[in-house]
């Protein structure tokens, strides 16, 4: 018996189906224009790729923002948010988990979780673009660099460069005037990097920072980030042992599983 | 209530076309600490300015910064591109620095022949009272001389009588809300509240039998939790209305747009104006009154639980220094009396940010285990 979550965010979104003994398979996309689209879309590719059919599937949850249409059209069967999921998912996949950091296309949360992956309090970023995903995806850019490469890059630094603003837009001006004076790429988005982390630090900081910590959301995938939240916070985060992006539908699909009587 | 539903989000309604056609005038305040009893005695309109429609904000960030509160900023578009050229003057307050920039800004742009700046005091003292009722007779000797009226001392007890009634009426329709379950939900009492701040007393009053006779016997959709909201100026219904589509439902409030501008308002003196100073000055709960922290907690505190509510929104605009900072405090104790909290920082009427607001509600929801 299968049980799946959906998590349809703004830039990504994730199908995870899992079993009676742990995850069976996911699949990760990029968005299309329409939530009910993405959904439908990484469904399909799910069931293609990992020959998996549907109505295997017992419950299913749909989370992120656009969990009410997906399950309007009848892709899930009921919708949680997504701050739950990353703290149910988190905590399947690292039980001693009290704290999430998860930071995504648009939107950065601290979780502050029970043993259980229960709620117990949250913080989400005010309505702007600093210290998220698209934060370091605009200043990538400006650098002439992929996402990926921003983080790696930047692990080759002489120096880290100062950005004085934390707001996306005034940073791309210091980012361009910093290559324009010839600074490295690498020393530019180690500062990036870091003005990045400073932000999330004073999220986590908000909600109170409990150990053991994990984070979750592309932004995890960023070893400088990781590396500068770690250092900022003096706490080692717990890397997962799957995708970090998988999550929050992780999480949607635990919860499936448990609404779904198993 | 669905006249309400169409008034409610009307800057020149129905109520205000007939008032003006009569020849009647209409005065424009924007802040609580308003007197409204003394711009009815003179037998005009006060109307609390809204920013319904939320509008772009082009000719009022020509005027005010980006980082100013932007529920300011749109109370100015709207007077800047002539959405509130039906009213004879405004009636200027203190209230917040951004509020300010907003009123002159838009009398440096209007010119109306009739402004005035009341000034009210930050602190509540014995001297502070005596200041204000100074205020008042200077706000009453600007109407009267302006709009060539005398304001008797028993038209204005006659206003307070009128407002009396008004607030007790409100009362009652809030116990419908706390009830349980509710007559009413927390939407429905914004309307109500908007509406009513652009008619004159005596209308409203009138308007407010039929609304509770009506809502008395109603029964809105169930939910899942009862919270209290509160924190800075917002006229916002769809912002409550989204916020109960998630389960919740609003059934208490301590909102400048809502029990804070009718709950309290008492005095003893015979005085008129001094007993205008006493209800106003004496119970502005607002974080622009210094030293005064303590009693707006302790307002909040028993509202929130004579409504029995589970949890608490404090929701403040973006840019909003006193509420932003008032938060904090507010957070903790609510919590320390073992109320959850949300803290909800927000764009004023941003509808495009209701995906986010609605998901921090419904975790919120979540985590209260509801």
């Amino acid at each position: 018996m299968y049980y799946a979550g959906i998590d349809v965010g703004s830039l990504t979104a994730q199908a995870v189906v899992i079993n009676s003994k742990g995850i069976h398979a996911f699949k990760s996309m990029g968005v299309k224009p329409h939530p009910v689209q993405s959904a439908k879309a990484v469904v399909d590719m799910l069931v293609q790729e990992e020959r998996l059919p549907w109505n295997d599937v017992k419950f299913c949850v749909s989370t992120g923002y656009g969990r009410e249409q997906v399950q309007a059209e009848g892709l899930s069967q009921d919708n949680m948010s997504e701050i739950s999921c990353h703290g149910l998912g988190a905590s399947f996949l690292v039980p001693e988990a009290r704290t999430v950091i998860d930071i995504g296309g648009q939107d950065a949360k601290v979780i502050r979780i029970g043993p259980g992956g229960e709620l117990i309090d949250f913080v989400m970023n005010d309505k702007c673009a600093a210290g998220t995903g698209r934060f370091l995806e605009v200043q990538a850019r400006t650098l002439g660099l992929s996402l990926d490469e921003l983080g790696m890059v930047s692990l080759n630094a002489e120096k880290i460069l100062e950005l004085s603003s934390r707001c996306s837009i005034f940073c791309e001006t210091e980012v361009l005037h910093y290559l324009q004076r010839g600074h490295s790429k690498a020393d530019i988005a180690a500062g990036v990097n870091r003005a990045m982390a400073e932000r999330v630090a004073a999220l986590v900081r908000r909600v109170g920072l409990e150990k053991e910590v994990t984070m979750s959301g592309g932004v995890a995938k960023n070893a400088a980030v990781r590396a500068e939240l770690e250092r900022m916070l003096n706490v080692r985060l717990i890397k997962y042992n799957v995708d970090s992006q998988i999550v929050g539908a992780l999480g949607a699909a635990l919860l499936a599983r448990r609404m779904g009587g198993n | 209530m669905r006249t309400l539903q169409c008034q409610s989000t009307d800057l020149f309604t129905e109520y205000v076309r007939d008032w003006k056609e009569k020849g009647g005038k209409v005065l424009g305040y924007a802040c609580v600490a308003t007197p409204v009893e003394l711009i009815e005695a003179a037998g005009i309109l006060p109307y609390r300015i809204k920013a319904f429609g939320h509008p772009d904000t082009e000719l009022g960030d020509a005027y005010l910064a980006r980082f100013n509160c932007r529920f300011c900023r749109s109370c100015l578009q709207l007077g800047l591109e002539g959405s509130y050229d039906f009213l004879d003057g405004l009636v200027e307050t203190n209230g917040c620095d951004h509020l300010r920039g907003m009123f002159e800004n838009w009398q440096h742009v209007k010119k109306y022949d009739f402004f005035h700046y009341l000034k009210v005091p930050h602190f509540l003292r014995e001297d502070s009272l005596e200041y204000f009722v100074e205020e008042l007779s200077l706000m009453r000797q600007a109407i009267s001389e302006y709009f060539g009226v005398d304001i008797t001392d028993e038209k204005i007890m006659r206003a307070v009588d009128i407002y009396d009634e008004v607030f007790a009426k409100l009362k009652k329709l809030y116990a419908l809300r706390e009830k349980v379950p509710p007559a009413v939900t927390g939407a429905e009492v914004m309307q109500v509240l908007c509406t009513g701040s652009s008619m004159m007393g005596e209308d409203f009053s009138a308007m407010l039998d039929e609304v509770l006779a009506e809502k008395a016997g109603a029964s809105p959709p169930d939910y899942k939790a009862r919270l209290i909201i509160m924190g800075s100026a917002t006229d916002e219904v769809d912002l409550i209305a989204d916020i109960e589509s998630t389960g919740a439902l609003i059934a208490a409030d301590a909102l400048c747009f809502g029990s804070r501008a009718f709950w309290k308002r008492e005095g003893e003196s015979a005085d008129p104006m001094q007993l205008l100073a006493e209800r106003y000055l004496g119970y502005l709960f607002c974080p622009r009154m210094f030293t005064e922290y303590e009693r707006r907690r302790d307002y909040i505190l028993e509202t929130a639980r004579r409504a029995g509510v589970d949890g608490a929104i404090i929701t403040y605009n973006k840019f909003c220094d006193l509420h932003g900072v008032e938060a904090v405090s507010q957070r903790a104790d609510l919590e320390a009396a073992g109320i959850p909290v949300l803290v909800l920082e927000k764009d004023y009427g941003s509808k495009a940010d209701t995906g986010r607001i609605k998901t921090r509600v419904q975790a919120f929801l979540e985590r209260l285990g509801k």
